[in-house]
């Protein structure tokens, strides 16, 4: 930088001038200067001054909002509306077939609500125009359109958003006033029935039944929020705003083959009506992997409309009623016998008209004197007398032991809320009568699933695969995870002891030699069971005299592909498990081979003696 | 060193004057400062802060501009969703296997009671074709629910009122109303068209008996 000096510099050849006099200056501009010092002086007091005034006043205005009242300003600033915040809202998981196809759906909807001072003066019309649209009806809209005294009602719940945001666009473009619309998902259920008593429903403020209330945790998701600034009522473009996203349910699959598992609905209510029977069951499993394809109950409701059922047909009586197996069971006794190394197929057993056990007699379902049958025509005969005497082979604890190993008395934990684990008598209360009854399926009770599993074991070759309804893994609400990857399986008897049963199983379906005649797949071999067990009344707690009639059966019986079980409780019209279960059975089996496309094998049917 | 002032003073006379001349301070001479007009700058930097302004302006217009596209495709979007949803719903219900069987039915179609394989590999035939019939067809409809007694006047009047002349008539409704296993059935299409209830009935009792 260039010094300069303010008033320029002295003649030359003068010495400098003294530090504290500058050259040049005289005593009136030293004068002025003096002033307007001060003047600079009283500019700052005086800025100073007003700074501190208006600080003042702003201490007090702060002192005033944060200290004598802080939340009566809080609320009015929040009321001003600066800000809003929404909820938004997760979309709940599906519930799939195996096939992926929605047995339980969510889609976007609304409900449209009114303002009935709005409405009244043109309700007829507009009652009209919403009946038409919405299909909703006309009186009780009009009565909503024309309540007095009200600035709210509703006039449709749960309609496809694209339906309402559409009618209520038509109404405006009409002339109609005083409608709008708001949030309200639909859960849709496209199949009505099918599967109903396990997918359950929701009700109006969130799951009431089956898999939409044991899986809720993880079909709902989590809500989301967002807000935004607003200003006159919109968002402001550009303002803050924060979002917590939502987390969408995640699906639920299942291993119900949604086709199959109609068919089984439709066959069973014809077999319950047609036996006039109180209600029944029926499970289709994949043999191998144990893969529930199919579980009908009777009484089944609407999905889409359960008020319009009893509450008690609401859930699935398979699952959560036990009841006594009856002749089925004899299948686990006596393969477990085989497997024993006691008797084979081929063992001859001297069957006497009746049996002492203890202080009560067992009869057969049939009269007859002493027979000669093999161990093979006590199955296809189905005879209490040749089980129980043959059972008599057990070591003590053996028979409890094998059933154990079936799975009885435990719970399948296929994810059915409320599932019984049947009743198995305890080690102590297993006396020689007890035993005699639990041979050939009294004084045991079973759920449906848990006695189609036990059966299975046969199918598989002696290796008891444990049921599943859910695909790969849930987790329910328990915290639990279940599901196909949880399968696990175990063996129960041998090969060859399960090779045997099945031998004398495909001698039930025989004509001449066996029970169910009626259950015969054509063109397949088919081993199954029947099973007509008297029934235990709930309010007496002994037999009320009505019966379980049932057939457990599996096909190809040299190559097994499904195991079909289904039970008839309190058929009114008389018949047995062949006669009333073994048709139901066979139209099930037959429509399951035939879906799957699993060609007849080519083999003949056993023709193991049944007597001797 | 105060002591030596004076004496250096005293000899600073003695020096050579161009020395002394040399050595006096003097002020630089004042650079001669040109005026320039202001106007260039002010122009620079009123262009700069205007276009700045202008600029940013523009930014935030296209920002709202944005903003606003955004808002209504995402409404679009939504709308669009949830006409996607509706369809996929009115699908789903299409393909409700109640309402495939129901239509199949009324067109004639039955379903195969035991049909035959053939195995491509080999060329046979595995199992007996048999054609399909519509003897035992599959009840597709839940049965109406019974009417309560009040409505269900008992049925035997019609049996007792025709003559002996109407024969026919008679024992086909004495048929009808002993089939304890129908009676529901009767009940329910007895509000409808008499005969065409009968027909459609009459195949599944004499199937099950």
């Amino acid at each position: 930088m260039v010094p300069t000096s303010p008033r320029g510099h002295g003649p030359s050849g003068r010495p400098p001038a003294p530090r504290n006099r500058r050259p040049g200056t005289t005593a009136r501009t030293r004068r002025r200067r003096r002033a307007a010092r001060g003047a600079v002086q009283l500019r700052l007091r005086t800025g100073f001054v007003f700074i501190a005034v208006v600080l003042s006043f702003f201490g007090a205005r702060l002192v005033q909002l944060q200290g004598v009242s802080p939340e009566k300003y809080a609320t009015l600033a929040a009321s001003e509306g600066g800000t809003v915040t929404v909820e938004l809202p997760a979309d709940r998981g599906r519930i799939l077939d195996r096939d992926g196809k929605p047995l339980a759906d969510s889609v976007d909807g609304r409900m449209v609500v009114a303002d009935p001072s709005m409405t009244r003066s043109k309700a007829h019309q507009l009652a009209r125009f919403l009946s038409r649209h919405l299909h909703v009806d006309y009186f009780q809209t009009l009565s909503a359109l024309q309540k007095k005294n009200s600035r709210f009602a509703y006039i449709a719940r749960r309609v496809p958003a694209s339906l309402a945001l559409d009618v209520v666009d038509q109404a405006r473009a009409a002339g109609f006033k005083g409608l709008d619309t708001r949030d309200d998902p639909v859960r849709s259920y496209p199949d009505h029935d099918v599967a109903a008593n396990l997918v359950g429903f929701l009700g109006t403020d969130g799951p009431l039944a089956g898999l939409e209330l044991a899986f809720n945790h993880q079909l709902a998701g989590t809500a989301g929020s967002e807000t935004y600034e607003v200003g006159a009522g919109n968002r402001i473009p550009l303002g803050r705003s924060t979002i917590v996203p939502a987390h969408n349910g995640t699906d639920l699959h299942t291993t119900i083959d949604e086709d199959l598992q109609w068919y089984t609905q439709r066959i069973l209510r014809q077999t319950v009506l047609g036996a006039r029977g109180e209600s029944g069951f029926a499970v289709v499993m994949d043999s191998h992997t144990g893969e529930i394809l199919s579980l009908a109950d009777y009484p089944t409701y609407d999905a889409t409309n359960p008020q319009a059922s009893p509450k008690k047909d609401r859930n699935s009586l398979a699952m959560t009623s036990p009841y006594e197996p009856g002749s089925v069971e004899k299948v686990l006794t006596l393969s477990s016998l085989i497997d024993a190394g006691q008797v084979t197929d081929r063992t001859r057993l001297v069957v006497p008209g009746q049996l002492q056990s203890g202080d009560r007699v067992i009869h057969d379902w049939f009269p007859h004197g002493t027979l000669k049958m093999t161990l093979a025509g006590v199955i296809a005969q189905s005879s209490n007398i040749g089980t129980a005497k043959a059972s008599r082979h057990f070591k003590p604890g053996q028979l409890r032991h094998y059933l154990t190993r079936f799975g009885l008395g435990q719970r399948t934990d296929i994810g059915v809320a409320g599932e019984t684990p049947g009743l198995l008598p305890s080690s102590a209360a297993w006396d020689g009568m007890t035993q005699d009854r639990v041979a050939f399926g009294q004084s045991v009770s079973v759920n449906g699933v848990q006695m189609a599993a036990a059966v299975n074991t046969i199918a598989n070759g002696g290796v008891r695969v444990s049921p599943s309804l859910i695909q790969g893994s849930a987790t329910n609400n328990l915290g639990e995870p279940i599901g196909t990857d949880h399968a696990t399986t175990r063996r129960v008897v041998s090969a060859n002891a399960a090779h045997q049963m099945t031998d004398m199983m495909e001698r039930v379906v025989n004509p001449d030699a066996g029970t169910a005649p009626g259950a015969q797949v054509p063109g397949y071999v088919v081993a199954g069971k029947t099973g007509t067990a008297q029934r235990v009344g709930p309010k007496c707690a002994c037999y009320n005299g009505q019966f379980t009639v049932s057939f457990a059966g599996f096909a190809p019986a040299d190559h097994p592909r499904f195991t079909v079980y289904v039970v008839v409780q309190n058929p009114r019209a008389g018949g047995g498990g062949g006669s009333v279960a073994g048709p139901a059975f066979s139209k099930i089996m037959g429509f399951a081979l035939r879906r799957y496309g699993v060609p007849p094998t080519g083999a003949k049917p056993s023709e193991i003696p049944t007597t001797w | 060193m105060s002591s030596t002032a004076p004496a250096l003073r005293a000899r600073v006379p003695r020096l050579a004057g161009a020395a002394l001349e040399r050595a006096r301070l003097t002020v630089v001479p004042r650079r001669t400062r040109r005026r320039t007009s202001p106007v260039p700058f002010l122009l620079v930097v009123s262009m700069v802060a205007v276009g700045g302004i202008v600029g940013l302006l523009l930014f935030n217009t296209s920002m709202q501009q944005a903003s606003f596209a955004a808002t209504s495709l995402q409404k679009q979007a939504d709308v669009l969703l949830a006409r996607q949803q509706t369809l996929q719903m009115q699908l789903d219900q299409l393909r409700d296997p109640q309402v495939v069987a129901l239509k199949a039915q009324r067109m004639g179609m039955v379903l195969p009671t035991s049909p035959a394989v053939l195995d491509l590999r080999t060329g046979r035939v595995l199992g007996t074709p048999t054609a399909a019939t519509r003897l035992d067809p599959l009840r597709l409809q839940a049965p109406p629910p019974p009417k309560p007694a009040a409505l269900n006047p008992p049925a035997h009047v019609t049996v007792v009122q025709p003559p002996a002349t109407h024969q026919h008539a008679g024992s086909g409704a004495t048929h009808r109303h002993t089939g304890s296993t129908t009676a529901r059935h009767h009940q329910g299409s007895g509000a409808h068209g008499r005969n065409h209830g009968f027909h459609t009935f009459h195949s599944t009792p004499s199937g099950n008996h």
